[in-house]
């Protein structure tokens, strides 16, 4: 592993769009190799704020967690490993081993098996093809699971 | 026919689901599964090759677009839809699982249409709706085959049953057929614009009923009359309302013409009529 040009440790991020905090928090450590761009960081937990009017809007404030995440800063894309968890301010919450996020294709990726539940939902799949806008969300590879019925009027 | 036979209401609560792939569809507030899906509620199992959850209506308006947190309220499965309750199964191409009424509705194709089945019965249609909560069964253009062999049979005759619709009624333990009743068995033919069929507890059909104008053909006996009782124990049919009998020259009435179908015996009450004895004259005595 290449040797970064820069060790930060007990790092704290927000990151604003629009003059709003979207996201905010920590890493234990950081690792930053700037030919690249390329960074490692361990022990992250992170907090989002879905954008108003999307369809993750409805889960508040998503709080994310994962042992050790590797990137490129410039190129907005990361992989988050060693089991990523995954828990929103409505009841939701995942996890799984492996997720891949791309910031400029604007997708969430995971080749590693999942289980997710919330209100009115549980499942269990082998994969996971999203994207960041909440338009679309596939769970691959064979999936099980339970959805709640609308009560009998 | 045990086709009456089924289970209780289904329970409240989830449904279990399995597929190849799941995608939740937030702006359209609809989850697709496609792939070997399964779709399991209490102790009915659905398959098929697609299948579309719905998000409840009233939900939709009130949370917008939304990632999961509502309930559902249909699914649609399409592709080999295969359904199974108890010992009933049923086959379409398209299937419609409402879980707010209860019901699921079977369609397939003119020349796949949906088939319902349970043991030696099959009952096809071109619409098969199922109640789920108390198990009556509508079917638009019924075709039904009973199986089922009479006391006095070795081995079980198909009968047929086409009508223009068909409405069972578990509770009353009775199938309503309505609309160009036509009833097959053997050389038998029956027409008429009503049916209802009555079944005993064990599903057993017990007696026909029909009613609006009865004709009745076998071999070269034909009869008719404004009703007609069939009684499955005694295999005898009761014709009332301007009863006739026709038989090759013979034409026989009275006020009710018992016929029964397994000695070819007819006993008529206050007969009156036209017999030709030339007509039979090349008979024999038929076996008895």
């Amino acid at each position: 592993m290449e040797a970064p040009d820069l060790s930060l440790r007990g790092v704290a991020f927000a990151r604003l769009s629009e003059g709003r905090v979207v996201a905010r928090g920590t890493f234990e450590s950081v690792g930053y190799v700037r030919p690249g761009g390329r960074l490692t960081a361990l022990r992250g937990a992170a907090s989002l704020e879905p954008e108003p009017g999307t369809p993750f809007d409805s889960w508040g404030t998503v709080h994310v967690v994962a042992p050790s995440t590797t990137g490129e800063l410039a190129a907005q894309r990361f992989t988050a490993t060693g089991g990523v968890r995954m828990n929103a301010a409505r009841g939701d919450s995942a996890v799984t081993e492996r997720v891949r996020y791309d910031g400029t294709a604007g997708s969430v990726e995971s080749d590693t098996p999942l289980d997710a539940q919330g209100p009115g939902y549980r499942l269990h799949g082998n994969g996971l093809l999203a994207r960041t806008d909440g338009s679309s969300i596939a769970i691959t590879g064979g999936v099980t699971g339970s959805m709640e019925l609308e009560a009998r009027q | 026919m045990a086709l009456l036979l089924a289970a209780a209401a289904l329970p409240q609560g989830s449904v279990d689901f399995s597929a190849g792939q799941m995608r939740i569809d937030s702006k359209e507030r609809r989850v697709h599964l496609d792939g070997e899906v399964k779709i399991v509620r209490g102790d009915l199992t659905v398959t098929g090759d697609h299948a579309v959850a719905f998000y409840a209506a009233q939900q939709k308006k009130a949370l917008g677009t939304s990632v999961g947190g509502q309930s559902i309220d249909r699914f649609t499965v399409d592709g080999h839809v295969h359904v199974q309750r108890a010992a009933r199964t049923g086959e379409g191409e398209h299937g419609d699982l409402n879980m707010v009424e209860q019901t699921m509705v079977l369609t397939g194709a003119p020349e796949a249409p949906p088939v319902l089945r349970e043991g030696d019965e099959t009952l096809s249609g071109d619409r098969i709706l199922f109640h789920l909560d108390n198990d009556d069964v509508d079917v638009q253009k019924p075709r039904l085959v009973l199986r089922r062999a009479m006391p006095d049979e070795k081995a079980p005759v198909p009968m047929r049953v086409e009508a223009t619709s068909l409405m069972v009624q578990k509770a009353r333990q009775v199938a309503h057929f309505a609309g160009n009743v036509v009833v097959h068995r053997e050389d038998m033919i029956v027409k008429s614009p009503r049916m209802d069929a009555i079944y005993d507890k064990d599903g057993q059909l017990t007696r026909l009923e029909l009613r609006g104008g009865v004709d009745l053909r076998e071999g070269d006996r034909r009869a008719t009359g404004e009703n007609a009782d069939y009684d499955a124990r005694t295999r005898i049919v009761v014709l009332t309302g301007d009863p006739r009998l026709y038989d090759r020259g013979d034409m026989l009435t009275g006020d009710r013409i018992d016929m029964a179908l397994a000695s070819k015996d007819v006993h008529i009450e206050r007969v009156r009529g036209r017999v030709r004895p030339d007509a039979h004259k090349d008979e024999t005595e038929a076996p008895r």
